[in-house]
Order: structure tokens, then C-alpha cells, then sequence
């Protein structure tokens, strides 16, 4: 298992961000996780990235605790996270210099493929803002990708990009993790689905085994959510 | 120190503008001395020494801002993404140190520069290894008692309230940091003034000549003048104490920084 949450519940001052949650993660599969606002997608993926810890439970990624395995994962998040001064060319300096796992060219390649412009991020929109931090995020080579509403506020031009992006760099041996609001365009992606509702995991379940059904991920997501 | 290199290169593009303006203001220090220089009804030297003071001051909030400034760094992600650098909590903190450490010395520098410049102005003759230790050695001494551990210690208050902040109780130790750092200060000046002083003390500014108007003339016509001899010693004790709570800041600071939640 690439990663696991064993029963694990995150509780904030407020609120219960997850309860009592357990879920595996092998290697080589795409997993839409999907939910209301509010149901826990940010805290499980946050979680997984060891940026939160839990309340009670075990999160474990790569065999320990996430936090201590952070080269070797992924996380995209919600947050519009880059410095207003960054150029692409900054982002590559900034990303070659820390992760080992960087490709250069790999890093080029999605620019022009998810057509970034060459200037400071405060002068583009927010649909290039989020096409240049998943550039860089797929220029790594991580065995774990967690993607927090990388789709969230773009235009749908940008949205098709990004999720042929996505499938473009994706291997077998690669496993990405994908929060969304936008379950009808992405549902292609998924090979299993998890739905959240209210910090639990409301049905895990594989997107083949749903077409099999003779349902689509979306008439899950209304029938399990609505 | 892995990722030490671009983790400084990313602190420069950060906060270089504040380090420019911070030294950038120096210009108007300077003008100031300049236009003191005749002042009218008061002592000339005695406006220097406040505005240098002033400006050593100054210099010392504007650089602690310039570390600590939270707003910008949290809010908006930028704490989040470093904490998934693969670097260590020390390389991080090591990185913002040394930047701002070195950005506080080029100030403090300069405005040793600008001291021995008003010294000129006030017609005091300075030898030349004077000249030096009050452009070097004064500034770095300074720099070793109160900027390092002044940059230290807003990095720690930093990465503390930081590690809070997900909670959104953030404001309780920021508060509590905030409201004992002057009770620190002072049990660490009446620590300091305990201190048994037994190391020898660095003398400094060996010799001063100033024109005198409360001495005789010389023999020979020439202008009265006033030497004095070893202005100032330096305590060693003072160093050594602030730099080993430089490093405990600083140790703390990058190990609060791995148990930051963002």
C-alpha cells in the first residue's frame, strides 16, 4: 500500500474535518475524491501530505509518517500558492533547487503544452497560475500525487488542459489522488472513487465497476450525496 | 545544507526590496548628519550621536519586521508549499537568518561609515585603525549582541505563532511572545550585568585627536587639541552569551518549523 489512513479522525476547533476514516492506497490507480464542500477532501488530503496531523488514528505514506516522506510525494494545494514576483523560469530555479526529482524538460514541455506564458504570475490570470503549479507539480517524478481542486475557478479551456495533462503524465506505477467539483469532466479520468459526506467516507468504489452498474460517477455522486 | 543555496536565492527575491530600502535609507540618515553638521543653538556632535542612534534603532525594527512579517506567507499558501520542500526545518531557518543577518550587517556597516563621516564633520581626527574598528569592528560587535539575536528570536515568534495559526488560535502564543519579550529582555540585561567579567575587554578607538576649545594653545601656535586614548572597551562576555542564545533560537526555530502544521 502506498498510503493509508487506519481510522483516523482530524478535529478541528469548530468542526470534525474527518471521522474515523480508513482507506488504502495502492500503486498505479487514479482516485477522484469527491464531496460537498465542507465533506473533507482538503483535510484527507492534507492529511496525507503530513501538512495536518491527526487528532487520533495513523497516516501513513510510503511505509511512515508523511511528513517524513515528502520527497516523494505531491501536493497541489486549493491555496493560489506562488510568489508574485515568479516567472515560470523562477519556478524551475525554485523547483530544481529543492526537489531531486525535478525534470527540466519534462517542466518545458507541460509550459508549452499547457501553453504558460513566460511573466511574473502576478500578471497572469488564475486559469495560468494554476496551468504553471501543475506544471511544476507533474515535472516531478513522486510515486504520489495529491491534487486538491487543481480544476477549481479556471476556465473550461485551462480545465481540458489540465486534465489531458494529467493523463498524459500519469504511470502505472504512479498514484494520484484528485479532489473536485468537477466530477462530470474529470469522471473519465478515475479508476476508483471515493465520496465524502460529512468527514466520512461515504462509498469507495471503482469507476468500472460503476459503468458495470450501468451508472456514471456523476448519478453516483447524486444518488450518494444529494 | 541541502537546498540551502536556492532557499536563500528565494529569501532574496522575498524581502530583497525591504533590504534595499532598509539600506536605501541610509541616504537619509546621512542627509540628515549633513544638514546637523552647523546646527544652530545646540551641540552639533550631540545631534549626531541621536540621529546615529536613531538610525541604529530603526534599523533594528525595520530588519525585524522584514523577518517576521507573517502576512502574505501563510495566507496565501507560501508557508504551505515550503513546508513540502524536502529540506530540513534548519535549512529553512538558516536560509532567512543569514539573509537577514547579512542584510543587517551591510546597514550596520555603513552606518559605521557614516559615524566616522560625522566624527570628520566634527573636526575629530581618527587613526586609521580607529577608523576601522568604528566602520567594522563597532558594527559587528553590535551586530553579534542584539542584531543576531534580534533576528533569531522574531524567527522563532514566527515559526511558533505559525504553528498555530490552523487552529486560528494563532494570536494566543503570538500575544504571550509579544507581551514577554520585554520581561525577557530585562531578565537578560540583569543576567548580562551579573555576569563576572573576567575575559579581557577588546579595546577600541585608540586614539581620538578633536580640536579643543578648553585647553590651552601649544607652544608653537598650533590649535589646542584633545587626545584620549582607548575610548572604548568592548566587553567579550556580552558576544558570547547572545551568540549561544542566537544558536538555542535558531535550534528551536527549525525544529518548531518541522512540526508546523500549515
Amino acid at each position: 500500500m502506498l498510503a493509508s489512513l487506519d481510522r483516523v479522525t482530524k478535529r478541528y476547533p469548530r468542526a470534525d474535518g474527518l471521522r474515523d476514516f480508513t482507506v488504502g492506497f495502492p500503486a498505479g490507480e487514479v482516485v477522484g475524491v469527491l464531496g460537498l464542500n465542507g465533506s473533507g477532501k482538503s483535510t484527507l488530503l492534507k492529511l496525507l501530505a503530513g501538512l495536518l496531523f491527526p487528532t487520533s488514528g495513523t497516516v501513513t505514506a510510503f511505509g511512515g509518517p508523511p511528513r517524513l516522506n515528502r520527497a516523494k510525494l505531491i501536493y497541489l494545494g486549493e491555496n493560489d500558492s506562488l510568489w508574485t514576483w515568479m516567472s515560470p523560469k523562477d519556478a524551475e530555479a525554485f523547483m530544481r533547487g529543492l526537489y531531486d526529482d525535478f525534470d527540466v524538460a519534462r517542466y518545458r514541455g507541460l509550459l508549452d503544452s499547457l501553453s504558460v506564458p513566460q511573466r511574473k504570475t502576478k500578471a497572469m490570470s488564475k486559469g495560468e497560475r494554476g496551468r504553471l503549479r501543475l506544471a511544476m507539480a507533474l515535472a516531478r517524478d513522486a510515486k504520489l500525487y495529491l491534487l486538491d481542486e487543481p480544476l477549481a475557478g479556471i476556465d473550461l479551456l485551462s480545465r481540458e488542459k489540465i486534465l489531458q495533462s494529467i493523463v498524459r503524465e500519469w504511470h502505472k506505477d504512479e498514484t494520484i489522488l484528485l479532489s473536485t467539483h468537477e466530477v462530470a469532466e474529470a469522471e473519465g479520468l478515475f479508476d476508483r472513487v471515493l465520496y465524502l459526506r460529512d468527514g466520512r467516507l461515504a462509498l469507495d468504489v471503482g469507476a468500472e465497476d460503476l459503468r458495470n452498474q450501468g451508472r456514471s460517477v456523476v448519478q453516483a455522486f447524486r444518488e450518494v450525496l444529494g | 545544507m541541502k537546498g540551502f543555496k536556492t532557499l536563500f536565492w528565494l529569501e532574496l527575491r522575498r524581502s530583497g526590496v525591504w533590504a534595499l530600502a532598509l539600506i536605501g535609507s541610509l541616504a537619509f540618515w546621512a542627509w540628515g548628519l549633513y544638514q546637523a553638521r552647523g546646527v544652530e543653538g545646540g551641540d552639533p556632535a550631540e545631534v549626531h550621536a541621536i540621529l546615529l542612534a536613531m538610525a541604529a534603532a530603526i534599523g533594528a525594527i525595520i530588519l525585524a519586521l522584514m523577518v517576521g512579517r507573517l502576512r502574505g506567507e501563510t495566507r496565501g499558501g507560501q508557508y504551505q508549499l515550503l513546508l513540502l520542500t524536502p529540506p530540513s526545518g534548519a535549512a529553512h531557518i538558516a536560509a532567512r537568518f543569514t539573509f537577514a543577518l547579512a542584510t543587517g550587517t551591510a546597514y550596520y556597516i555603513i552606518l559605521g561609515g557614516l559615524a566616522w563621516w560625522s566624527l570628520r564633520m566634527m573636526g575629530t581626527s581618527v587613526d586609521a585603525g580607529s577608523a576601522a574598528q568604528l566602520v567594522l569592528a563597532i558594527p559587528l560587535y553590535g551586530t553579534a549582541i542584539a542584531i543576531a539575536p534580534l533576528v533569531a528570536w522574531t524567527l522563532l515568534l514566527m515559526v511558533f505563532i505559525s504553528a498555530y495559526r490552523i487552529s486560528g488560535t494563532g494570536w494566543i502564543p503570538g500575544v504571550v511572545m509579544v507581551l514577554g519579550t520585554p520581561f525577557a529582555l530585562r531578565w537578560l540585561f540583569e543576567g548580562i550585568g551579573r555576569v563576572a567579567y573576567s575575559l579581557p575587554a577588546w579595546p577600541l578607538l585608540g586614539r581620538l585627536t578633536s580640536a579643543s576649545t578648553f585647553l590651552p594653545a601649544a607652544g608653537d601656535g598650533s590649535p589646542p587639541k584633545a587626545v584620549v586614548d582607548n575610548v572604548i572597551q568592548l566587553s567579550q562576555e556580552p558576544v558570547w552569551i547572545m551568540l549561544a542564545l542566537t544558536i538555542v533560537f535558531l535550534v528551536v526555530a527549525s525544529r518548531v518549523w518541522r512540526e508546523v502544521e500549515a
